[in-house]
């Protein structure tokens, strides 16, 4: 009994000492949580590199915790309006490019010049892409740091090609190519080319090279009227939407299909050919783990018509003017933007950074896809960064899906995006 | 005023209500408040300069003009088809039947759906690929096109978006139907049968005339909810083809969210309110009649 005792005691003092210890030993508690926004934190294989950010940022950072703040991609936007109305927006949101301006115009976003002066002004900028740092600037300040500037290339499965008597190592070139090997491609259950239709942002970046490697566009250089009535738009417009309506070579329901779609029908060996961006390789992967991606697909530059021109996936993030905590949001910002996190993202997810130091890094510059993507640079154009565009951009998805489920013929279809995008710029 | 009420007596009843008034202004009053301003408020403006610009250009709108006809149609077949699939079920139903509570909780399945869920189930039932419904009328007309396009065709995409929502809406005008039909005393049929009155005639003259009021009083509710469907037609079509499918809560969620114009969004919310006040209109007057 008296032993007993001595074991109870012995017991309560050493669980005792035990919790003391846990208390002690343990990281202190984070005071200050940064919500990190994006919608990529369902995605493979992106969530993996923010997952692992976060952790090692939370590790190497105990009074800052990063947690995660999920948004959809088709209305991140929305989102994020709704939350700065209601002054409740996520510290560090990510956007493509083309709402940047407005919502600085909103008065939604910091301006980060203070930060970006303290790290040493321009010398910090210049680690960046300056073509892409200058999307960031905008009457006198800075609202953000580029991301990732990802040209847009064809990806094509190697093993359709030899099925269709193509060699692999030729790819299309031309627009007469490309409208040849789609054809060929296309046999039963399959598709030469997958193109987008659905109503959503991803279309502009696929359907771009068409337009305006055409010789097209949306404006006229001083941005002030609409270019869409001018026979070289109307012929980039024509090629895509009758690769679908005349040429056959497009799955059925396109209008049904936005990016993943697509993917998912490269994935799947519905359709050859797509127009995609540097992280389709992984995203293939994840769709399809029993596709042995990197042996199977290759890339290759958009086929050129009358002009070598691509488009670009462009995307970049901002700290939200309404953080309670700007210095840890700009520490949590500025760590995912240093060279480590950038290349974590190039080896995980296969994104090309801004940051010129790992676009020129050698395991980069070795990769057999980056190398492709890379070489596109040059060519990249991005869309007019009026404050129209959600407007013109719009009329030019009505005008897509109209093309391509023949509600209007090619030229009245244009001509009504022409229309709505003079009607836009108050053009009388 | 009834003798020995004391104050308090008078009062107790505002501060039951308080709370739910409060509540009632956080979330309506206000926002409803601040649309309105925001509907007279110049593009980018702020303050208390006024304008009525936005609503001279909703009137002239043509987009919107389209969308209004869009709408007017869609709530209307929608209702057509809540009603008769709605009064057809609840006349099954009210059936004695074995398993009868069965499957009354069987056709109350769609309702218990979210909007977005069921977008998305119809959705990929008509994906001319992976679809579930092409597969399945070519079991019965081997013949049929085994791509067939739904939503991505100009002539179907609309008779689609509305035969999902008739079927994810009729359940309430059927339970309200239902309720209805066993609230009439089985005295008036066992009469009219007695008088020689035949299924279609004891149709006619006992059970329309006893739904009568519940019948306004479905339809009405009915309508109003019908005019502000979102969420379905977004995830099925987002309006499109181009605009074939947009309707007017589709059409103001663009505006505002993805145009940005906040103004004229507001504009058209607000002409939307006063057509939706209009509609509800019947719906009140028999409510307050019952009173």
């Amino acid at each position: 009994m008296r032993q007993g005792m001595h074991w109870w005691r012995f017991v309560a003092i050493a669980g005792i000492a035990a919790a003391v210890l846990t208390v002690v030993a343990a990281p202190a508690t984070a005071q200050v949580k940064i919500r990190f926004q994006t919608w990529h934190w369902n995605e493979k294989p992106w969530v993996n590199s923010l997952e692992e950010f976060q952790k090692t940022f939370n590790q190497a950072n105990p009074g800052i915790e990063v947690v995660r703040d999920d948004s959809r991609y088709g209305d991140k936007e929305a989102v994020f309006t709704t939350q700065s109305q209601a002054k409740a927006a996520a510290d560090i949101p990510h956007f493509s490019y083309r709402p940047i301006r407005h919502f600085a115009d909103r008065g939604y976003l910091l301006d980060l010049s203070p930060f970006i002066e303290k790290e040493g002004g321009q010398k910090y900028l210049a680690q960046w892409d300056p073509q892409a740092l200058e999307i960031c600037k905008y009457k006198g300040k800075i609202y953000c740091l580029p991301d990732d500037l990802n040209p847009l290339v064809l990806m094509y499965n190697t093993q359709h090609f030899k099925e269709a008597g193509l060699d692999p190592a030729k790819p299309p070139a031309t627009w007469d190519q490309f409208l040849d090997y789609g054809r060929k491609l296309t046999r039963a259950g399959r598709y030469g080319v997958g193109i987008l239709g659905a109503r959503q942002e991803g279309v502009f970046m696929r359907f771009n090279p068409w337009l305006w490697g055409a010789g097209g566009d949306y404006l006229t250089p001083d941005e002030k009227r609409s270019a869409l009535d001018t026979p070289e738009a109307l012929e980039g417009f024509k090629f895509y939407v009758e690769l679908f309506t005349k040429h056959k070579v497009v799955p059925p329901g396109v209008i049904e299909q936005g990016a993943q779609e697509v993917r998912t029908q490269l994935a799947h060996e519905k359709v050859s050919m797509i127009i995609t961006l540097p992280a389709a390789p992984g995203i293939v992967q994840a769709i399809n783990p029993n596709m042995k991606v990197r042996e199977v697909m290759a890339l290759a530059p958009v086929p050129v018509g009358k002009k070598k021109v691509t488009s670009a996936w462009f995307s970049l993030r901002v700290i939200s003017a309404f953080t309670k905590n700007p210095e840890a949001a700009w520490k949590v910002y500025k760590a995912w933007y240093d060279k480590d996190s950038q290349m974590r993202n190039f080896k995980i997810a296969g994104v090309l950074s801004s940051r010129l130091d790992v676009r020129n890094a050698p395991e980069v510059k070795a990769d057999k896809y980056a190398q492709v993507f890379s070489a596109q640079t040059p060519y990249v154009k991005l869309e007019p960064l009026v404050p129209e565009w959600p407007k013109i951009g719009d009329a030019m998805l009505t005008a897509i899906q109209e093309g391509l489920t023949g509600v209007k013929t090619p030229e009245a279809a244009l001509k009504g995006a022409h229309e709505a995008t003079n009607r836009a710029l108050g053009v009388q | 005023m009834p003798a020995g009420r004391t104050w308090h007596d008078r009062h107790l009843g505002i501060l039951f209500v308080l709370p739910a008034t409060l509540l009632l202004v956080a979330v309506l009053i206000f926002p409803a408040f601040i649309t309105l301003k925001l509907s007279v408020t110049p593009e980018g403006g702020s303050g208390w300069t006024l304008t009525l610009i936005h609503y001279q250009k909703a009137f002239r709108d043509p987009v919107l003009l389209q969308t209004f006809k869009n709408t007017f149609a869609f709530v209307a077949l929608s209702l057509v088809g809540h009603f008769v699939l709605g009064l057809a079920l609840a006349i099954a139903l009210n059936q004695a039947l074995p398993g009868q509570t069965f499957f009354r909780l069987l056709a109350l399945i769609p309702w218990t759906i979210p909007d977005v869920v069921a977008g998305i189930i119809f959705r990929w039932l008509l994906n001319p690929i992976h679809g579930a419904l092409n597969p399945l009328v070519r079991m019965v007309f081997p013949g049929f096109p085994a791509e067939f396009q739904w939503l991505s065709s100009p002539t179907l995409a609309f008779p689609s978006v509305i035969f999902a929502n008739v079927w994810r809406g009729y359940p309430l005008v059927m339970v309200m139907l239902l309720a209805g039909l066993m609230a009439i005393p089985r005295e008036l049929y066992e009469a009219a049968e007695v008088d020689g009155a035949g299924r279609v005639r004891r149709f006619v003259h006992v059970t329309l005339p006893g739904l009568r009021m519940i019948i306004l009083i479905a339809l009405a509710l009915d309508m109003v909810w019908e005019f502000r469907r979102f969420a379905l037609v977004l995830t099925m079509t987002g309006g499109g083809p181009g605009t074939l499918t947009e309707v007017l809560s589709t059409l103001v969620y663009k505006s505002y969210f993805q145009f940005f114009t906040f103004e004229y969004a507001s504009a058209m919310a607000i002409l939307m309110s006063v057509v939706l006040f209009i509609l509800s209109l019947p719906y009140i007057i028999l409510v307050g009649r019952e009173r």
